[in-house]
Order: C-alpha cells, then sequence, then structure tokens
C-alpha cells in the first residue's frame, strides 16, 4: 500500500483545528484494507471474471475457451431465453402495479385515519416469512386440488400453465410485499409538510384532486426511492421463483435470473450462464439508468 | 367510511393465507385435508410438525450453521466496515472518498454476476461446501452497507473527541475501539440486524455454494424440502418449518425496533 498521510486541514468545523493534522499513527491505511481486500477478491474479482467468461466456452473443467460474442448470438436465438424475458418483464409491469401500486392505495387510505396502524397490520404479517416460508404456504393453496380451487369451484392449474403461473406467482409476491411498500409510503406520507394540505383543503380540495394535485407532488421524492428499489429488485426476481416452481413447468416460468442459475448449475454451461449474468446486469443498469434520468428530468 | 370498507375487506383477504399458515401448522401432520383447511383442529402439533421437518430436512445442523453465519458474518462485516468508516472519516485517509466509493461500489453487483467465480474458486480452493467459505462471501456482500453507515455516523462525531484522546496519548486503534466504537453502539446494531436478516433469509449463495445439509443454510435447505421431496412432506410439516424458521428475524426486529429506528437517524449521536 502507498497510501500516505493526508496533511490538508480537515473540512467539518475545524475552524480553530491546527494548521497540520496531528499524525495518526502508521497503521492507518492499513485499517481500510480488510474492507478493501474482502470487497476486491469476493465482488470485483468475481464480476469482472464473469463478464470474461461470457465471451468463453467453459464447462467448469476444460479451461474457457474464447468464443467471442457466440454465447451472446444463442442467447437472442434461445427460445427458453425469449420465455424468460418475457416473464421477467411481466414481474417487473406486475410489481409496479400490484406490490407497489396497491401499497401506495393502502397507504393513502390509512395513513390518516384513527389506529390506521391497526388497519395495516394484515398486511405487514406476510413480510415476515421468507422465499422458502412463502412457498410452503401457498403451495398447497394453489395446488391442483388446493383450497385456491375449492374456494374458487374452478380447477385451475394454477402452478402449471403459462402465463398464468408467472401471474399467480405475483399475486403471492404482492401478498408478501405490500406491506413494506404500504409502510414506506405511509412514513412519507407522514412526514408532508401539512400546510399545503390544509391550504387545499380550505381552497375547496377533497379525495381525489387532492391527492392527485397536492399529496402526489409532496410525496414524488419518496416515490422515486419505492419505485426504484422496485424495478431492480423484480427484474432480479428469483427466490420466489425458485422455491415454488424451479422455473417450471418446461422452464415456462422461469426468469432471467432463474435461467442463469439453471443453465449455470444445473445444465453446467458456464460460459453461458455467465452471458445471461451479464444480460441481467446489462438489463438492471439500462433501466436504473433510464429511470434515474427520467426522475432528474421530471424533478 | 369508503375508505375503512375498502382497507377492512383488503385486509381480510389478506389474512386469509395468514390464518391458513397458523392453523394448519398447528394441526397433526397426518390429518391434513385440503377440503377442511378452514376449520382449526384444535390440536397444538406445531411443534411435533416442527420435529417432524427437522427430521425429514435434516435442519438441525442446517439451522445450526446458520445462526453461525448470520451471527458471525454481519458482527465481522461490522467490525470491518467501522474501521473503513473510521479511518475514511476520523483520521481523513487520504484519497479516502475513493475508497469509500470503492468499497460501497460492491453493492451494485448482481448475485448472479459472482456465483461462476466464486463456485470454481472455492471449488479449487476447498471452500466450496464449508463453514469458513460461506462466512467469508457473507462478511463480504455484508461489508459495502456497514462501512456506508457507519461513515455517515462518524462523520457527524465531534472531531474535537478525537483530539482530545490524542492528547491524551491514546493511540489511533485504543481510540476506535474504547471511543468510537461504543458510540456506534445503535448504529452498529441497526446494520447488524439487517444483515443478519439478509443472510438468515439467503436462498441463493447457499444453493450454488454449499451442498450438505450440516452446511447449507436454513431457507436453503428448506427449499429442498419443498422441491426435492415435497411429494411425502404433509403440508402441516412444511408450515410449521416455514413458520418456526420466520420466527428469529421478526423476534429480533421486533426486539429491537428502538435501537433500529435510533440506529437508521444517521449521524445523530
Amino acid at each position: 500500500m502507498t497510501l500516505q498521510l493526508e496533511r490538508a486541514p480537515g473540512r467539518a468545523g475545524g475552524a480553530r483545528r491546527p494548521r497540520r493534522a496531528p499524525l495518526h499513527g502508521r497503521l492507518r491505511p492499513g485499517y481500510v484494507a480488510p474492507a478493501v481486500l474482502l470487497v476486491a477478491a469476493l465482488l470485483y474479482a468475481p464480476f469482472l471474471w464473469t463478464v470474461y467468461l461470457s465471451f468463453t466456452s467453459y464447462d467448469g473443467l476444460a479451461p474457457p475457451a474464447f468464443a467471442g460474442l457466440r454465447n451472446f448470438g444463442e442467447l437472442l436465438e434461445d427460445p427458453a431465453l425469449l420465455t424468460s424475458i418475457r416473464n421477467t418483464l411481466i414481474w417487473v409491469a406486475g410489481t409496479m402495479v400490484l406490490p407497489v401500486g396497491l401499497g401506495l392505495l393502502v397507504a393513502v387510505l390509512s395513513y390518516d385515519l384513527p389506529r390506521g396502524a391497526w388497519y395495516r397490520l394484515p398486511f405487514m404479517l406476510p413480510y415476515a416469512l421468507s422465499g422458502a416460508g412463502l412457498a410452503m404456504v401457498w403451495s398447497p393453496i394453489l395446488s391442483h386440488d388446493g383450497i385456491a380451487n375449492r374456494l374458487l369451484g374452478v380447477d385451475t392449474a394454477f402452478l402449471q400453465e403459462e402465463p398464468h403461473n408467472t401471474l399467480a406467482m405475483l399475486l403471492v409476491w404482492t401478498w408478501q410485499q405490500l406491506g413494506v411498500n404500504t409502510l414506506l409510503f405511509v412514513v412519507g406520507l407522514q412526514s408532508i409538510p401539512k400546510e399545503p394540505i390544509e391550504a387545499a383543503r380550505l381552497d375547496g380540495a377533497s379525495g381525489w384532486s387532492l391527492f392527485r394535485h397536492v399529496i402526489w407532488p409532496l410525496m414524488a421524492p419518496l416515490t422515486a426511492v419505492v419505485v426504484g428499489l422496485a424495478l431492480v429488485a423484480s427484474l432480479k426476481t428469483f427466490d420466489i421463483v425458485w422455491v415454488m416452481t424451479q422455473g417450471g413447468p418446461g422452464r415456462n416460468s422461469e426468469t432471467l435470473a432463474v435461467t442463469m442459475y439453471r443453465e449455470t448449475f444445473v445444465a453446467s454451461q458456464y460460459g453461458y450462464g455467465s452471458a445471461v449474468a451479464v444480460l441481467l446486469t446489462v438489463v438492471a443498469g439500462l433501466a436504473s439508468y433510464l429511470y434515474l434520468r427520467g426522475q432528474v428530468r421530471t424533478a | 367510511m369508503i375508505r375503512r370498507a375498502v382497507l377492512l375487506v383488503l385486509g381480510l383477504v389478506w389474512l386469509g393465507p395468514t390464518y391458513l399458515l397458523v392453523v394448519n401448522a398447528f394441526r397433526p401432520a397426518n390429518s391434513y385435508d385440503a377440503s377442511r383447511a378452514w376449520a382449526p383442529s384444535g390440536d397444538i402439533a406445531i411443534f411435533q410438525n416442527f420435529a417432524l421437518a427437522i427430521e425429514r430436512a435434516d435442519l438441525g445442523g442446517s439451522l445450526a450453521s446458520t445462526l453461525l453465519y448470520s451471527v458471525v458474518s454481519p458482527a465481522l462485516a461490522v467490525l470491518i466496515g467501522a474501521l473503513a468508516g473510521y479511518t475514511i472519516v476520523v483520521l481523513r485517509l487520504r484519497g479516502g472518498f475513493w475508497w469509500f466509493m470503492l468499497i460501497f461500489g460492491g453493492t451494485i453487483f448482481p448475485t448472479q454476476m459472482l456465483l461462476v467465480p466464486l463456485f470454481v474458486t472455492y471449488s479449487d480452493a476447498g471452500l466450496y461446501d464449508s463453514r469458513p467459505g460461506m462466512i467469508l462471501v457473507y462478511t463480504a456482500v455484508s461489508v459495502p452497507l456497514a462501512a456506508f453507515v457507519l461513515r455517515n455516523f462518524f462523520t457527524g462525531v465531534a472531531f474535537s473527541i478525537f483530539e482530545a484522546a490524542r492528547m491524551d496519548g491514546a493511540s489511533t486503534l485504543r481510540i476506535f475501539v474504547r471511543i468510537y466504537l461504543p458510540l456506534a453502539g445503535s448504529a452498529l446494531a441497526a446494520v447488524f440486524i439487517l444483515e443478519f436478516t439478509f443472510i438468515w433469509n439467503d436462498l441463493l449463495f447457499g444453493l450454488a455454494l454449499t451442498q450438505t445439509s450440516g452446511v447449507r443454510p436454513v431457507m436453503t435447505q428448506l427449499a429442498g424440502l419443498m422441491t426435492d421431496v415435497y411429494a411425502g412432506t404433509p403440508v402441516p410439516v412444511g408450515l410449521a418449518a416455514g413458520l418456526v424458521v420466520s420466527l428469529p428475524t421478526v423476534a429480533l426486529f421486533l426486539a429491537t425496533q428502538r435501537l433500529f429506528a435510533r440506529g437508521l437517524s444517521l449521524g445523530s449521536v
């Protein structure tokens, strides 16, 4: 390490500080070393390595053989991948409408009610369950002779046929995620200033117009964060699909993250799997970039 | 009034599956019948069910390992992240901002981008399917958030504290351990809880980097109960397992709610 002591005067509140910061000991550059080494070795290096592997043909046994863009060419012609992209888009769009949109609705309906927290409690409970627990709860409900079919008096193969197995899982996801989105929105709604709302009320605004023209603009920064987080998370949907259908049957409910896992660890196509991972990263990066740019424009 | 009605109806719909979960997790393992799933059985068989799940999915070793991962890794990550934050903010490391960006930048990589190289290297290095290997990877993914929160926290601590301690002749490491770490208690705890929850609920690293039931994290092991041998797992056993395994994170969160809120109001002492 070739780091040196910083001798410039410090920033925060240091008007009376001596011009030279005192010597803090020789070891101090070493203090960031554990963090830097861990992050470099286990996050940066694997990341770059995956980028390299995506341009190779590699089965984990023979050394990777450079293959140029072949993996990406195959990606575009792979019907399983197209299904996977379609499902991922359903997940992204569905997440915006259901967990986020419905979460906003519940938040707006309940945030200023007396005992509003009690109305929100049913939505918070499922958040405690993890992916595996979620599958435990919903498999007996959605199975062929399961509770949902009996309740609705129908005979639907909720988890078998596409695309409604993806939609069914999206509803399960909504059941779990609604609460946390609601909570974030409620925090936001409760922290917006009261005066503009009171003023608008005095001017006769109420209901939808009050929400649309006063509350919504005031909570925009928070909405941006919630939507941004949900966008990136939904692009990477993995756990719930893996535990409920493993992407099946016949790969028809796979998302990009599931395809990546299957190609790599089930089919041992490390190069191809890496290419799917790169595609996922590029899509997630691009979506975040476009989203952030849109946010900056409207702000 | 319409607002309350909408909330109540929606709330009831949401409670349905929760109700089914609780009622059927308490039902004796072999008495589940989809047509009578709504009726409580009056039994309290959840502990037997959970014991059955432990036996069937070999959850015992997995639970112990998961506890080890989700305590040791966040503890290490929080210490390492705090030390980095302290060095950057308080000791004014030259180029500190860039070092910080390097560390924090680790959060942007999707897990999928890490799995293949980790799997290959772990296999070569004998870390595949081992507890040290899991602790290592969980620590690494936890460091960026820890460094982020603690750096922000230390920015809000008056520099005069450091100067006074230096006057008294304390070494930088001693100042870190004796003054800055205790000051950051609630921030450390908040990060610890977030990362405990993340690791406790992790599925993907467990799937890719482990194999045997004693090393596999509990969520991965439970998912196996669903996917590999689901045909043979009675519904109440699966539900009991899902419920009991979810409890630690809930308990930890409830127990520390106030601490948590305080810890995340960053920068204030």
